[in-house]
């Protein structure tokens, strides 16, 4: 018993000290933070064969919130599609202007797995293609004609590089108002993401981890 | 005097009919084995006639006896009670029941009548509702791939439903009615005669029901009311000891009663044999063949009487056959035959009609090289107009170790050919949403027009993929069954394991510019369904036989099951969403398959009472339904799963002045509904309606 609650002393202080010299070695960084957005509205006109249209609704990783800055944003959602700023236009009605250098890698993993943005490679919106492929099963979501539902795939999380050069990476959780566990298409309001995300807010640090 | 003849004919009939089991039971007393074994005969194992218990392949066979006393009206009811056979709910509400053989689904199932096969299939679905019971002799079934004597479709196994053959001089028959829950109506009667070197049987039946609801707190119902018809007649002639004609026809027509909207459904069947032994060692068989099958769907919009959808389906198929059996010895037969398939499909999503054309030739050799030993070995060629042509073996053998004991094995190719759907459908949903889909054959075509009309935003494929030739879906089934027999107990084990590639999925061709994709088949699975099938037969009595099986299944996609392994698979948790990795005890494998599956039967007959009772109980373990969480496969994080469920089936019958039989009865008796987990939030959807108790008055005559 004794000997146990020595080994765990031992232990703590071993972490204790290891963990502090992690602090130690960037005392000048912002911590890394993770956080959820829920329900951001993502709202579209048109669709079931008729064109699509409609704003998309800016999201700033910087604020943690939706935004209407033209040039202060990261991701714009609109349906089941999400914009970058980064890169060109696509060409799809009612779009907003790319200014940044945004990207996105799209990575398989548990959302703790994925630990850096070093190495990834990053694509960014073109004309005529999103970097984010919209579609079911290309993209982020995955959607089944027997339930009429969009769920997120499992395992895909999505790096991105924001307009101004940081780091982040999303993981998409729900396409329904409020996350609901076993949503239903024909009583939840659908077109509300909710995500896990974690945002590194240091210019040029690839740590995604907390 | 002749209404001597006619009481004399009408007690053989009945005397035949309801005692046929004690019948039997007395021979196997007084005789030796070989005596009650030489009554289960079947055919569909190897095309000739051969002795149930001597076969070296896993055959069911139900007897009419059995569907007489259950007092079931369809074939997919009796299926359901038999060992390793299952019926399906489809994932969709509403939707299709289908057939599962070893762990097989229903498009890999070849279903025959009189050994001519059936066509119409919905989603690669075939419905055995449609089918009557009422003059058949018998249902047999061979579990595993028949594709060596009957082609595409006979991986899982075959379905051979035979008809009875007139055996009265006189006019004898039967008029029955049966009346149940849900006003289930059924009517049936049916003529035979044979007189000298003719004979000819009449069958004629109507079902109607006003259906039934299994999501009542939302619109419309799941069985909608319909009525059917179904129209047999069947023809013999004997012209000499050498020569014999058989022609049988068939219609089948049902209706949906769903105003404003209208649903119709045609089958028909007319077949043509002609059986003739120039030598008592030879002996050929020339068959016509021809089916057609049409359904022709409106949907109607209730308030402005617009035309919604137009849904019509034709199917045809002529095929002439050839076959040509050789016996050079008892046990010792070559068996050769050719045939040519001509087949159309009309169909409302096809741009226009579309045919194929195949011919075909196999060859079995049956024979006993020792006395205790018996080998099956057999193959076909099939040569297809669409497709690559194929080559399927077959090998079986037979030991007889002691009197009571044998083994038996079997290794045999399938395939099924990619079907019309598969090459040819063309179709845009514009009501759901605008997405596509191609079959192989036009999709070169359809993403041509579609990039004209600058419809797509990015092609996911490489383009030189596209319209590369679909493979026939393939499988290799091995089976491997001990039997023992003795005194009253029955047993028989076997073991199976199925082995499918070259499955043919949907894949996404490209993305459309209206956020939608374009679908198209690609042969990309390989699954495996492995698994043992126990069947134990009692007599526990002399009027009373017991018997239970049981099937224990592993169904799984190698693909899946491999990602999995190798943590490429995630889930999302249902309490955090946040993604997690399968393990593999997470895998549930393939959908709506249950890991175990049993049947219990009792049939009691008190012969001085002219009564019989009994009662059938089948369970089968929990299942998944469909992928609910987006990884593309079912695991237990999905929230699709039905709970095990029994079902607990009772009938009693009794005959009264020898001419009257009346039968009363429960289906479902303890009143199991369900619950299917795909329903929406504040209402319900069963799994199955409930209790249904028939009546049923058969008049013999």
């Amino acid at each position: 018993m004794k000997t146990t609650i020595k080994l765990f002393t031992l232990l703590f202080v071993l972490f204790a000290f290891v963990s502090c010299s992690d602090d130690d070695e960037g005392p000048n960084l912002i911590a890394v933070e993770s956080n959820t957005a829920s329900n951001i509205p993502a709202p579209q006109t048109g669709g079931q064969g008729q064109p699509v249209g409609g704003d998309f609704t800016k999201f700033s990783f910087a604020t943690g919130a939706v935004t209407t800055s033209d040039t202060e944003w990261d991701l714009a959602f609109r349906g089941t599609t999400i914009a970058l700023n980064g890169g060109a236009v696509t060409g799809t009605a009612d779009e907003p202007a790319r200014n940044g250098n945004g990207g996105v890698s799209i990575q398989t993993g548990t959302f703790a797995s994925i630990t850096s943005a070093d190495g990834l490679t990053f694509n960014q919106d073109a004309d005529g293609a999103f970097a984010i492929p919209t579609g079911s099963d290309n993209g982020w979501y995955n959607y089944n004609p027997q339930l009429f539902l969009v769920t997120p795939i499992p395992g895909q999380i999505f790096v991105i590089r924001t307009h101004d050069g940081k780091y982040a990476k999303v993981e998409f959780l729900s396409y329904y108002e409020n996350a609901p566990a076993n949503p239903d298409a024909m009583s939840d309001p659908s077109r509300f993401y909710t995500f896990n995300y974690t945002y590194n807010p240091n210019d040029g640090e690839t740590t995604l981890a907390l | 005097m002749s209404l001597n003849k006619n009481n004399l004919a009408i007690y053989f009939l009945v005397f035949f009919c309801s005692l046929s089991l004690a019948q039997k039971r007395n021979e196997q007393k007084n005789d030796s084995i070989i005596t009650q074994d030489l009554e289960e005969v079947i055919v569909t194992a190897t095309r000739t006639i051969r002795q149930l218990s001597s076969l070296p392949l896993p055959v069911t066979l139900i007897p009419k006896k059995q569907l007489q006393q259950t007092g079931v009206t369809r074939l997919n009811e009796i299926l359901n009670e038999q060992t390793g056979i299952v019926m399906t709910p489809d994932a969709t509400i509403g939707g299709g029941e289908g057939v599962q053989i070893q762990g097989i689904s229903s498009d890999y199932i070849l279903v025959l009548i009189d050994g001519v096969p059936i066509v119409g299939r919905s989603s690669g679905n075939l419905d055995l509702s449609r089918f009557a019971i009422g003059n058949i002799k018998q249902i047999e079934v061979v579990k595993g791939p028949s594709s060596s004597l009957f082609g595409s479709e006979a991986l899982g196994g075959v379905i051979n439903i035979i008809t009875e053959k007139p055996t009265t001089k006189n006019i004898s028959g039967q008029v029955s009615h049966r009346g149940a829950s849900f006003n289930n109506q059924n009517t049936n009667v049916s003529f035979n005669q044979r007189k000298g070197k003719f004979g000819y049987s009449i069958f004629a039946d109507r079902l109607s029901t006003d259906g039934y609801d299994l999501a009542p707190s939302s619109d419309g119902q799941t069985i909608n009311p319909f009525f059917n018809y179904t129209f047999s007649g069947r023809a013999f002639f004997k012209a000499s000891e050498k020569l014999d004609v058989f022609a049988s026809g068939r219609y089948f027509f049902q209706e949906f009663d769903i105003s404003p909207s209208t649903s119709e459904e045609k089958d028909a069947n007319a077949q043509l044999r002609i059986n003739h032994s120039p030598s008592k060692k030879t002996n050929l068989q020339y068959e016509f063949y021809y089916t057609n099958y049409i359904t022709d769907e409106r949907t109607i919009d209730p308030i402005d009487d617009e035309l919604l959808i137009e849904n019509d389906f034709d199917q045809k198929l002529f095929r002439p056959e050839i076959r040509f059996n050789y016996s050079f010895g008892p046990e010792n037969t070559l068996t050769v035959g050719a045939g040519y398939n001509f087949e159309s499909l009309d169909r409302s999503l096809f741009a226009e009609q579309v045919t194929f054309n195949s011919q075909y030739i196999f060859v079995q050799y049956d024979y006993k090289p020792l006395e205790k030993i018996n080998i099956i070995a057999g193959a076909r060629f099939d040569n297809h107009s669409e497709y690559n042509s194929q080559l399927s073996p077959k090998l079986s053998a037979r030991y007889q170790l002691t009197n009571h004991f044998a083994i038996k094995g079997s290794v045999g190719s399938g395939f099924k050919a990619p079907d019309f759907r598969q090459l040819y459908i063309d179709f845009t949903n514009a009501a759901g949403g605008g997405y596509s889909v191609f079959g192989k054959e036009v999709e070169v075509a359809g993403i041509q027009r579609l990039q004209d009309n600058n419809e797509i935003a990015t092609l996911q494929v490489n383009s030189s993929e596209l319209g590369e030739p679909l493979d026939a879906e393939s499988s290799i089934g091995y089976n491997l069954g001990f039997a023992y027999k003795k005194g009253k107990l029955s047993s028989e084990i076997n073991l199976f394991r199925n082995d499918f590639k070259n499955l043919i999925d949907t894949r996404i061709l490209a993305a459309k510019t209206n956020g939608q994709n374009v679908f198209g088949y690609i042969n990309r699975e390989s699954v495996f369904t492995q698994g043992i099938e126990l069947d134990l037969q009692y007599n526990a009595l002399e009027n009373l036989n017991i018997s239970g099986g049981y099937q224990l299944l592993y169904a799984y996609d190698k693909t899946q099951r491999e990602d999995v392994a190798n943590g490429n698979v995630f889930a999302r948790d249902p309490l955090t969403l946040q993604t997690l990795q399968l393990a593999q005890s997470d895998y549930f494998g393939l959908e709506n398959r249950s890991r175990h599956t049993l049947n219990f039967k009792a049939f009691y007959e008190v012969p001085k009472w002219s009564a019989n009772g009994n009662l059938r109980v089948v369970y089968r373990s929990r299942f998944g339904l469909t992928d609910r969480n987006g990884n593309g496969l079912l695991d237990e994080f999905d929230d699709s799963f039905v709970d095990g469920y029994a079902i607990v089936n009772l009938s009693f019958g009794k005959t009264f002045y020898n001419h009257y039989q009346l039968q009363v009865g429960a289906n479902n008796l303890l009143d199991f509904q369900g619950e299917n987990p795909l329903t929406a939030q504040d209402s319900e959807i069963l799994i199955n309606p409930g209790i249904q108790l028939f009546l049923k008055l058969n008049v013999q005559f």
